[in-house]
């Protein structure tokens, strides 16, 4: 029993850390967003790449993943190309206007997991 | 957001240095592990220093252990000196504006502060004590005072990502 409530309590605590990843109260994990749209600037670059997409009329600057990340998740530099269609799922910052940190990304029908 | 920072640290990001370190596949990895490696050699120095101060490791005579300890605290800050500018410069017009690290920048002034106050108060009374002899109090609250600075500033910066 009390085996049983530690373990619940951990895997708790460690799904709370994983989807709070750089997120303590600077992103809101309780209403994950889907943005579309056509990306208008690439960075990839560390700490994070980052693409800004045009989107219901709002430039949306993305944050991604380390570089080296993405790369071994399959996404390259090429992958998020200025002109390519993204949909990036995440949480909006509920710091800077306009920022959301992905979680995922598809690009040409391929995901791409972020975390 | 970045159009709020101070014209020097928007200029340190832009820079070729900056921009470098970012578009480096691992310039930033390897700047953000040596930070961390230099931390812990720092810290495990400071512990030497600052629990002799405290009154603990009485058996061995303060003076030698401070002076050995210094030295490799004051390689490892070098090496966190080095590695923190590396990652400053990367993201400069961001951290700069980012209240964690500037509690963590003035935490290390009062951390350096009170290095100072050691060597300039205390040192002359302390290092030529033999072992066993009880610290003054003084010395006793610098010892515990710097363990608390450090514990925190290295808190802090594990902290700056989040906010």
């Amino acid at each position: 029993m009390t085996r049983h409530a530690i373990l619940a309590v951990t895997l708790m605590l460690s799904a709370g850390a994983a989807s709070a990843h750089h997120g303590w109260g600077s992103y809101d994990a309780a209403n994950p967003v889907t943005i579309s749209g056509p990306i208008q600037s690439s960075r990839y670059e560390n700490p994070h790449a980052t693409i800004t997409v045009s989107s219901g009329g709002k430039v949306w600057t993305i944050t991604l993943a380390p570089t080296s990340r993405m790369t071994s998740r399959g996404a390259a530099a090429p992958v998020i190309a200025v002109g390519k269609t993204v949909s990036a799922y995440g949480y909006v910052s509920t710091v800077q206007k306009d920022e959301m940190r992905a979680e995922r990304i598809t690009v040409d029908g391929k995901t791409y997991e972020m975390r | 957001m970045m159009e709020d920072a101070p014209a020097l640290f928007i200029a340190i990001e832009q820079s070729n240095l900056g921009a470098s370190i970012r578009q480096s596949s691992w310039a930033y990895p390897v700047a953000n592990i040596g930070h961390i490696v230099s931390l812990v050699v720092f810290a495990g120095a400071v512990c030497v220093m600052d629990l002799r101060l405290a009154g603990a490791f009485a058996a061995m005579a303060p003076g030698p252990l401070i002076v050995r300890a210094r030295t490799v605290a004051i390689i490892a800050f070098l090496g966190l000196l080095i590695t923190g500018l590396t990652l400053f410069a990367a993201e400069a017009s961001h951290i700069v504006l980012n209240p964690v690290f500037q509690i963590k920048l003035a935490l290390i002034a009062l951390g350096l502060v009170n290095v100072a106050v050691y060597e300039f108060a205390l040192r002359a009374r302390v290092a030529p004590m033999p072992a066993g002899m009880p610290m003054p109090a003084t010395a006793r609250a610098t010892g515990i005072l710097s363990l608390t600075i450090w514990i925190i500033v290295a808190a802090l910066g594990r902290t700056i990502a989040y906010f």
